[in-house]
């Protein structure tokens, strides 16, 4: 696998494309794609996978964050506090992915494409919540002015705790299985930590650049990581994320959710069968 | 905007930027022939910026909560840069 040709460069790059494109249509890192595709497409070890596409995460999470830093979205405060729990995560995950065996990596990474499936299945109507414009922040809360209604949006954090645990899990399984782990942050953030979905996002984009760094170094020490197959898969993603921004559409998000969600079911059945041989 | 915001902008833009294009002219140096020493070092280059990144707008933060005297913050945010360390060491035994 030492020897890169065009052809493979070329469907890296194609594969990274198609997974930044989706990622950002979807809100997603679009690690979750990318792993399955090179492991069961091009037949790469799991490992060899996660960390090329912990490459595409840092990528992605640097190129997001640096156009949005400035238009008040992403919540520096928070994301400094969740990002100690995701990169003790990070290390914890690096580290056990060395001891686990390439069979059980696909069937947790089968698991958590299901898991992923049906929270995108369950969020698939699911819009941004006002709260009160005169409401005091707090010390971790924030506030950001929204295009749509045109109105300042006002939060504050609940159960941080929560958020916290879900940043340490987030944090484990983008080491182990080489995704950004927003797909477990965002919903809980949103749901239950009262952060607007768009500021959640946001933060857990900025986030998901110093969590995958923790795992891409353990995987390079152990020689997982080779810079020249994550090279096309960078780009890749980067063109394809540049591209999506300007393609997204609100009407269609919802059938590419249907779309993805049951793509994700297949990818997970696919994981399943090729751990048990 | 506050000080903070614009320069992790500036850090992560340039960090971007310059990896994007190492990577490339790396990528491209393989692919027409020339896999040559110079490639292999761009492409490592290209890896480490990438990968750096990240701890280095975390290295910016830390300095401006030293500025502004947040001593929790520059708490956590040292925390992340351990952790980030710890993984280093993983690597490597």
């Amino acid at each position: 696998m030492n020897l890169l040709t065009p052809t493979l460069a070329a469907i890296i790059f194609g594969a990274g494309a198609a997974a930044g494109a989706l990622g950002v249509a979807l809100g997603l890192g679009g690690g979750i794609f990318l792993v399955p595709f090179l492991t069961l497409a091009l037949g790469f070890p799991l490992k060899t996978a996660a960390a090329i596409s912990l490459c595409t995460v840092i990528a992605t999470s640097s190129a997001v964050s640096a156009r949005r830093a400035g238009n008040q979205l992403i919540n520096l405060r928070l994301g400094m506090v969740l990002e100690t729990a995701t990169t003790i995560g990070s290390l914890l995950g690096g580290i056990t992915a060395q001891y686990l065996a390439e069979s059980t990596l696909q069937r947790l990474f089968g698991l958590v494409a299901i898991a992923v499936a049906l929270v995108m299945l369950g969020r698939i109507n699911r819009r941004n919540v006002m709260t009160d414009p005169n409401a005091d922040p707090g010390r971790l809360g924030g506030r950001f002015h929204e295009d749509e209604s045109g109105g300042v949006v006002t939060y504050r954090i609940k159960r941080l705790p929560l958020a916290l645990t879900a940043s340490f899990i987030a944090g484990n399984v983008s080491s182990l299985l080489g995704i950004g782990g927003g797909i477990i942050k965002v919903p809980v953030l949103n749901a239950w930590c009262g952060v607007p979905l768009r500021a959640a996002a946001a933060t857990s984009a900025l986030m998901i650049g110093v969590t995958a760094t923790g795992g891409a170094i353990i995987y390079y020490g152990h020689g997982d990581l080779r810079p020249l197959l994550a090279a096309p898969a960078v780009l890749g993603v980067q063109a394809g994320s540049w591209a999506g921004t300007r393609l997204t559409e609100q009407t269609s998000v919802k059938w590419l959710k249907l779309l993805m969600a049951s793509l994700l079911v297949v990818v997970a059945l696919l994981m399943f069968v090729r751990s048990m041989r | 905007m506050n000080r903070l915001e614009q320069r992790i902008g500036e850090v992560l833009h340039v960090g971007t930027f310059l990896s994007s294009l190492l990577f490339a002219a790396g990528l491209v140096m393989t692919l027409v022939g020339f896999r040559t020493e110079l490639s292999q070092i761009l492409l490592a280059t290209a890896l480490v910026v990438l990968i750096a990144t990240p701890p280095a707008r975390v290295v910016v933060s830390v300095i401006e909560y030293v500025r502004e005297r947040d001593w929790v913050f520059v708490a956590l945010t040292l925390v992340v840069l351990l952790a980030l360390a710890g993984s280093v060491a993983a690597a490597y035994f």
